[in-house]
């Protein structure tokens, strides 16, 4: 009785204001994560952790044929990030002129790949953790969104030449101080107050003639500043001192392709992202060049059964020149563990029904990457040490409506 | 003697008429302010994609769906060639992300075409048995070349009376070719039943469409419906 009073429930989600039909929707997911070797985002995995909480809840209305407002509000707890602080996913005014060119403004989800926009979204897909190579959740707010505007549109080709869709977008990429990274640097007793900037790049892929077959490309430029407050490292007595980073050179780029095939559906892409940041006050340089990749199948065995797979690579090589040298000596073997993270992964997911699933994922993984860009494995939950592999399991389930 | 002469041929008729009964089971139906009498199946598929909200004339267009059944099954296969948890998991990375809104979804034949026929640009799809007045029924044509040729004169089918009273109906599926200059130069069937295929091409064969730049190829469904 109650599945069905929640399922209806689940089913009424609009109503009418102003002769406009409001929809409402909304999803919430809770996962549970244990771990054989180290601790694992930011969560005391070791000991089985439930830190893994997440929820979003949005209206969008049509004001005319052509124009649709909506915004959304996403908060999560994901071990030490985001500590249940809301914040504005998405807000967006959204004109569409035609098919092949539309344009939205306000708070606005990035495309970047197949599932930089919607990388929270764990119940669209198989897997509960999308490979962390390309995806790393502990840091879903460097890509998530921008305060600007995107033009997009579908292009239809002649002779039968499939698809285009285009995204080129601006805005400003703000940072919650409960994200990765800021977390990341409070290891080293340093405090970041705002981390942010402008971001720009296009997004370009390509519907195949070949039936379920899409390619694409994408591209992201950055220009980050981050200030707060550090330790200095040539006089740790000192106590604090101001602390800054800006980009020189901050780019991402995104090759994918994705093929639907009956039941089966496989994905592969590769980010690269490089870092060139001016540190403290211009007195020190790195170069930080990250690059991931993946490939990853998925088969809908029966309507209430999936199950998936995918091998995830990670690598991440630093540099450092200038007076901060002495501290950070230079990462460019990335066959240390330190220095990448090899994951392979085998998935179920069960539907109950149209709204809710349950989801087991097993992840096997060599390396740990815990910096000098962190990847799901840092010190302050470490405190002893990493060890070179580690072994989770996640269990997930997730609502929407 | 009269009975067995019918059954067999109803027998015949079902034998042969199985021929992509799935598609011949569904018929495209929009609200009258939609001017189009032809939508293309690339068309059709960005409409419930909600990657067009307007068709070529302009005209505002919405896609209505059917919440689940065998006609909803066969319209997604045939149209738009994956599963209805696909095109969930579609709408809800457009609603999620704040790209696009859910369609309407409705129970039953007759609760869409209700909503068509009072919502503006509204395009939905039914049993080809359904009692569809108020709507008008687009005749789905993939145009090869993407080049838009509009129906200009268009001849209704001869609905054969025999299985008319027999209550046989169903949809027609053919392949038309196009000249330059608007005629139809040739008809080749694709499915539907055969006696009700000889009607429908007697009648395309004298459709004219708009003069294009050059022939094209369009595949349609001509729908025989033995409630109206």
């Amino acid at each position: 009785m109650c599945l069905w009073a929640g399922q209806a429930w689940l089913n009424a989600q609009e109503f009418k204001l102003f002769d406009r039909t409001v929809q409402v929707h909304g999803f919430a997911s809770q996962g549970f994560v244990y771990t054989n070797g180290n601790n694992w985002l930011t969560m005391d995995t070791s000991q089985g952790s439930a830190g893994f909480t997440d929820f979003g809840l949005n209206m969008s209305a049509p004001l005319t044929d052509k124009l649709r407002v909506g915004a959304q509000v996403y908060d999560r707890n994901l071990g030490q990030l985001g500590q249940y602080h809301p914040s504005l996913d998405w807000a967006v005014a959204d004109y569409r002129f035609t098919s092949w060119f539309g344009v939205r403004g306000g708070k606005v989800k990035t495309t970047l790949g197949l599932y930089t926009d919607t990388q929270d979204l764990d119940f669209l897909r198989v897997f509960a953790l999308l490979p962390q190579s390309v995806y790393p959740t502990d840091l879903r707010d460097a890509t998530i969104a921008h305060l600007g505007g995107d033009i997009y549109g579908d292009i239809p080709l002649k002779h039968r030449l499939g698809d285009l869709s285009y995204t080129a977008y601006a805005g400003h990429r703000s940072d919650s101080i409960y994200s990765g990274y800021p977390f990341y640097f409070s290891s080293f007793g340093a405090h970041i107050t705002s981390f942010g900037g402008l971001q720009y790049g296009a997004d370009l892929r390509w519907n195949t003639p070949l039936k379920g077959l899409l390619l694409g490309a994408a591209r992201l430029n950055e220009d980050i500043t981050g200030k707060g407050s550090a330790i200095n490292p040539f006089n740790p007595g000192a106590g604090l001192v101001p602390y800054s980073e800006a980009s020189k050179a901050d780019w991402a780029n995104q090759f994918y392709g994705e093929y639907i095939v009956g039941r089966l559906r496989i994905d592969s892409e590769y980010r690269r992202y490089w870092r060139n940041e001016e540190l403290s006050h211009n007195t020190s340089e790195s170069f930080g060049d990250v690059r991931g990749w993946y490939v990853s199948g998925a088969y809908r065995v029966c309507k209430r059964l999936q199950i998936g797979s995918y091998y995830s690579r990670y690598t991440v090589t630093n540099v450092v020149a200038g007076a901060l040298s002495a501290f950070y000596p230079p990462a460019t073997d990335t066959s240390l563990p330190a220095n990448h993270d090899y994951d392979k992964v085998i998935t179920g997911r069960v539907d109950l029904n149209r709204f809710w699933n349950l989801k087991i994922e097993g992840h096997f993984m060599n390396g740990y990457g815990s910096g000098p860009y962190p990847n799901g494995f840092y010190t302050q939950v470490n405190p002893n040490g990493f060890k070179p592999n580690t072994t989770a399991l996640v269990l997930k389930t997730s609502l929407n409506f | 003697m009269k009975n067995h002469r019918i059954l067999s041929f109803v027998a015949v008729v079902l034998m042969f008429g199985s021929v992509r009964v799935l598609a011949a089971e569904v018929k495209v139906i929009a609200n009258r302010s939609v001017k189009a009498d032809v939508i293309s199946a690339g068309d059709l598929k960005r409409v419930f994609l909600e990657e067009r909200i307007a068709l070529g004339d302009g005209t505002h267009v919405e896609a209505v769906l059917e919440k689940d059944g065998p006609v909803h099954e066969a319209f997604l296969r045939e149209c738009l060639g994956g599963t209805d948890d696909d095109l969930q998991n579609y709408y809800r990375a457009l609603v999620f992300s704040g790209r696009g809104s859910m369609p309407k979804e409705l129970g039953s034949d007759e609760e869409v075409v209700a909503y068509v026929e009072k919502t503006r640009g509204a395009i939905g799809y039914v049993s080809a048995r359904t009692n569809t007045a108020g709507v008008k029924t687009l005749v789905i044509g993939d145009n090869s070349n993407h080049e838009d040729r509009k129906l200009i004169r268009r001849v209704e089918p001869k609905y054969p009376e025999t299985l008319k009273q027999l209550g046989i109906g169903g949809t027609v599926h053919l392949r038309v070719t196009i000249s330059a200059k608007g005629n139809v130069e040739n008809v080749e069937l694709l499915g539907g039943n055969p006696i009700l295929a000889e009607s429908a091409i007697n009648a395309v064969k004298q459709w004219v469409y708009a003069a294009g730049h050059s022939r094209n190829v369009v595949e349609i469904n001509v729908p025989f419906d033995p409630e109206r």
